[in-house]
């Protein structure tokens, strides 16, 4: 059984070629996928495409122990948001959790369990929001750890956690406090969605709805070692923090790409009148192209730990968010009414264009934390 | 099948744009595919938009319009650049203004942008200066005077040269030619901290120093007896600071000087009150409960000072050159003449650029630069820009040191004239004279 199961592994990982990825994510985008978006922007949390896309490799070629192919899955990112931006977020929340599983070191997350977990045989995403902008100083940590026989007691609220249900998980941090409740450092662990973790149902959003995004409380949630992604969590953060902000660029471009489809799309009956308006699809498709070259050469180095590495990083992130915004603005502008309708995809992608634009790191936060790193640093 | 048959046609709505296309039908509403909109019942809806069967018109798709046709490009008049609110960049704005009254400009910088003249940071510590009273023009004022878009406290932190698009902190900008005044940064080893070392490259950096030295006589440890080194270390003494200098070598400006007239400098210096440590390497800086800064040599040596300035030289931060796949080389390689960098449409000058490999980082060269870069990018006639090495002027007031032409470091220095106020020195290549120097000052000069 085991030795049966390893082979069919390596049977599957084998078949994760970049052209077979590619070509599996084509199908389903093109199929499933396109068919399903006006139901996940109603609220459908698409676990069936997440399956397939798993299978195909998607969800896993980015790991070091699939060869690191960030690149590719920034393209396959890319591919799926064109239909549908909540997919791709959904894919950048499940490849990330991947990524703090293998870069734990710890065998009971980074063995069978992120197998099934790469393969999208099981499903998480990341509390992470919160945290990364406490680590900027923008908003203070809302979990807390304390120490006991053991691991750790965990308490507090997270607002919005996506791609998480009951039986799923995802990665989280929490400030370890001493007695005087004073924080010593942080824990990241595998906040694992069981019965002790109470999911609410957060407000309706303007999008996104079919991510499964839910506030999260916990309530003496105990940690053991078997959870346990990095402690202290900040070195960890510090090596991932450029593919974990890269990764988001696919689902950015894959919106700008289906945004500037819907411009294509009526050129031929409304040309004559769209060329009046500004961001032309053929301006807005040189800019994605330039875009998407420098995120794949950035896809290259994906742990430089460089601060000329990281400000690219950001700057392409940024690109990505302001692109995302131009295409889906100009994309209804150009199919006028019949973009507007509930049901069309420009109306959608407006909505999506706005996510990507506000979710960590927001467009505003990319500024700032460029503008901060471009500062010299000098005696107080 | 029959050509006939496989003649589908096409008909959109004329109020949501949806198409029925003969070929596919319409399934949802009852269509099989290949239903013919003439045998479509009269009281069929649009599925989209509900409106009826007469809304629709045949369809004929045309030819995608190209983007050369697009109307709009025709508005963006996206003018000119210019990165960098320092000496170059502003010299570039006077001067394109100058050329043409209506050229759009933006000038982006990462400072405040007031314009003060920089060879007197090296000076004004004695002087009694503050940052406030070194401003000749606030950069607002400049702008409004100057009719220019200023974006302050501004990064540049990308550039696509296909796109013609700068990428900033304060969102991306596009540009019909982009001018690069970057500047250079100071260049520090490893051992010395930059939250322990102070720097001075420009007005903030200064105006760092001098608050920090307002409360009264400290003492300062200069690492570095460079141009920049010598002139501050010796501007803080006559502050009234007690001022050491650290440095690698046997004697100040070694290099630059040779070794008779550094000894000059060095004496100098006795009377001045600036000590030299010679042959110093510093191997770490610490920070003192007292807020003391201990450092520590590699030949065993610990200074205490309660200020420590690094001078260990300049370099042109290559970051942006080299994501826009500029050509770098000690800094951005321009064109010797032209100001132009690897990339059509962008120039750059100052302290950034490099000709042949070699940066020039004074100040003299830069209207000359960007003379020939304004009449570059309003295409109006010039012969060019003509490099020729500047005079450089040693502001050590305790000795002043003055040199001309271009030195080399495999050519002797000779000795012209020689008295105990002044040395004149000179450097010949077949007889020709290519360098001069002339340290001190006779007292009728300086009486005139």
């Amino acid at each position: 059984m085991m030795e049966s199961a390893m082979l069919t592994d390596n049977a599957r990982v084998e078949r994760w070629t970049d052209d077979a990825v590619m070509a599996h994510v084509e199908r389903i985008s093109g199929g499933s996928l396109k068919t399903a978006a006006v139901r996940i922007d109603e609220g459908y949390y698409p676990l069936d495409i997440m399956a397939a896309l798993g299978q195909a490799g998607t969800l896993g070629v980015h790991l070091d122990r699939h060869g690191a192919r960030v690149g590719l899955s920034i393209e396959a990112m890319q591919r799926a948001s064109r239909e549908c931006g909540a997919t791709g977020f959904l894919m950048w929340s499940h490849d990330v959790c991947g990524l703090y599983m293998e870069q734990s070191g710890n065998p009971a997350l980074s063995g069978a369990r992120l197998d099934a977990h790469a393969e999208g045989r099981t499903f998480g995403g990341t509390a992470l929001s919160n945290p990364m902008k406490a680590f900027s100083g923008i908003e203070p940590m809302m979990l807390r750890a304390t120490r006991v026989p053991g691991g750790y007691r965990i308490n507090g609220t997270l607002p919005w956690v996506s791609h998480i249900a009951t039986g799923q998980y995802c990665g989280a941090i929490a400030g370890v406090q001493r007695d005087d409740g004073s924080v010593s450092h942080e824990v990241m662990f595998m906040l694992d969605c069981d019965e002790r973790v109470e999911l609410r149902p957060c407000p309706v959003f303007s999008g996104m709805e079919g991510t499964s995004t839910w506030g999260v409380r916990l309530n003496d949630y105990f940690v053991g070692e078997a959870q346990i992604i990095a402690d202290p969590a900040r070195p960890l953060i510090a090596r991932i923090r450029p593919a974990f902000i890269l990764l988001q660029v696919g689902m950015a471009l894959g919106v700008c790409q289906g945004a500037i489809d819907s411009s294509l799309q009526v050129e031929p009956m409304l040309g004559h009148v769209n060329r009046f308006l500004s961001d032309r699809p053929n301006e807005l498709r040189a800019e994605l192209d330039d875009a998407a070259q420098q995120t794949q050469r950035l896809a290259r180095t994906p742990y430089d730990g460089s601060k000329d590495y990281l400000l690219e990083v950001l700057d392409v992130r940024a690109r990505g968010s302001e692109l995302a915004l131009r295409a889906a603005q100009a994309s209804l502008l150009h199919q006028g009414a019949r973009g507007y309708l509930m049901s069309a995809a420009p109306q959608r992608r407006i909505r999506e264009s706005h996510f990507v634009a506000i979710v960590t790191p927001a467009l505003k936060h990319l500024r700032f934390e460029m503008a901060r790193l471009c500062k010299e640093e000098f005696p107080a | 099948m029959n050509a006939i048959v496989s003649d589908w046609k096409q008909y959109i709505c004329r109020a949501c744009g949806v198409i029925y296309d003969e070929e596919a039908g319409d399934p949802d509403s009852g269509l099989a595919p290949g239903t013919r909109f003439a045998d479509i019942p009269d009281d069929w809806e649009c599925p989209l938009c509900g409106v009826s069967k007469s809304d629709f018109s045949p369809y004929k798709p045309t030819a995608a319009v190209s983007s050369g046709e697009s109307v709009a490009g025709a508005s963006l008049e996206t003018g000119v650049v210019i990165v960098g609110g320092g000496t170059a960049g502003w010299a570039v704005v006077e001067t394109l203004r100058a050329l043409d009254a209506d050229v759009p400009i933006t000038l982006v910088t990462a400072c405040e942008g007031d314009r003060y003249r920089k060879p007197e940071l090296s000076v004004a510590l004695s002087q009694k200066k503050t940052a406030q009273s070194m401003i000749a023009e606030a950069a607002t004022a400049a702008a409004t005077r100057l009719r220019v878009r200023l974006l302050r406290n501004t990064f540049a932190v990308g550039l696509s040269s296909s796109l013609r698009q700068l990428r900033t902190t304060s969102g991306p900008v596009s540009y019909k030619h982009l001018v690069l005044a970057l500047g250079a940064c100071p260049v520090m080893p490893d051992a010395l901290p930059k939250d322990l070392c102070w720097r001075i490259n420009d007005l903030a950096m200064w105006s760092g120093v001098q608050r920090a030295l307002a409360s009264g006589p400290k003492r300062i440890a200069v690492i570095g007896a460079g141009l920049i080194g010598c002139e501050l270390a010796e501007d803080f003494a006559r502050a009234g600071h007690s001022v050491t200098v650290l440095d690698v070598n046997p004697a100040p400006l070694t290099g630059l000087l040779p070794e008779k007239a550094s000894a000059r400098l060095l004496s100098s210096w006795t009377s001045a009150g600036v000590r030299y440590k010679a042959r110093s390497t510093v191997t770490g800086i610490t920070q003192n409960r007292d807020g003391a800064r201990t450092i520590q040599t590699a030949n065993g040596e610990t200074l205490h000072a309660d200020l420590v300035l690094s001078a260990t030289g300049l370099a042109t931060e290559p970051r942006l050159a080299r994501a826009a796949g500029l050509r770098f080389d000690n800094g951005i390689a321009v064109n010797s003449r032209t100001l132009q960098t690897s990339a059509p449409n962008i120039y750059a000058l100052g302290d950034c650029i490099s000709l042949d490999g070699a940066p020039c980082r004074f100040i003299e060269p830069i209207a000359g630069q960007a003379e020939a870069i304004a009449h570059a990018v309003l295409k109006r006639p010039h012969p060019g820009y003509d490099h020729q090495p500047p005079v450089l002027c040693v502001k050590t007031r305790s000795l002043p040191i003055l040199m001309r032409g271009a030195p080399s470091r495999d050519l002797q220095w000779e000795v012209v004239d020689e008295d105990e106020q002044q040395l004149s020195m000179a450097q010949y290549r077949d007889g020709a004279l290519i360098a001069s120097l002339k340290v001190g000052q006779r007292s009728l000069e300086l009486a005139s």
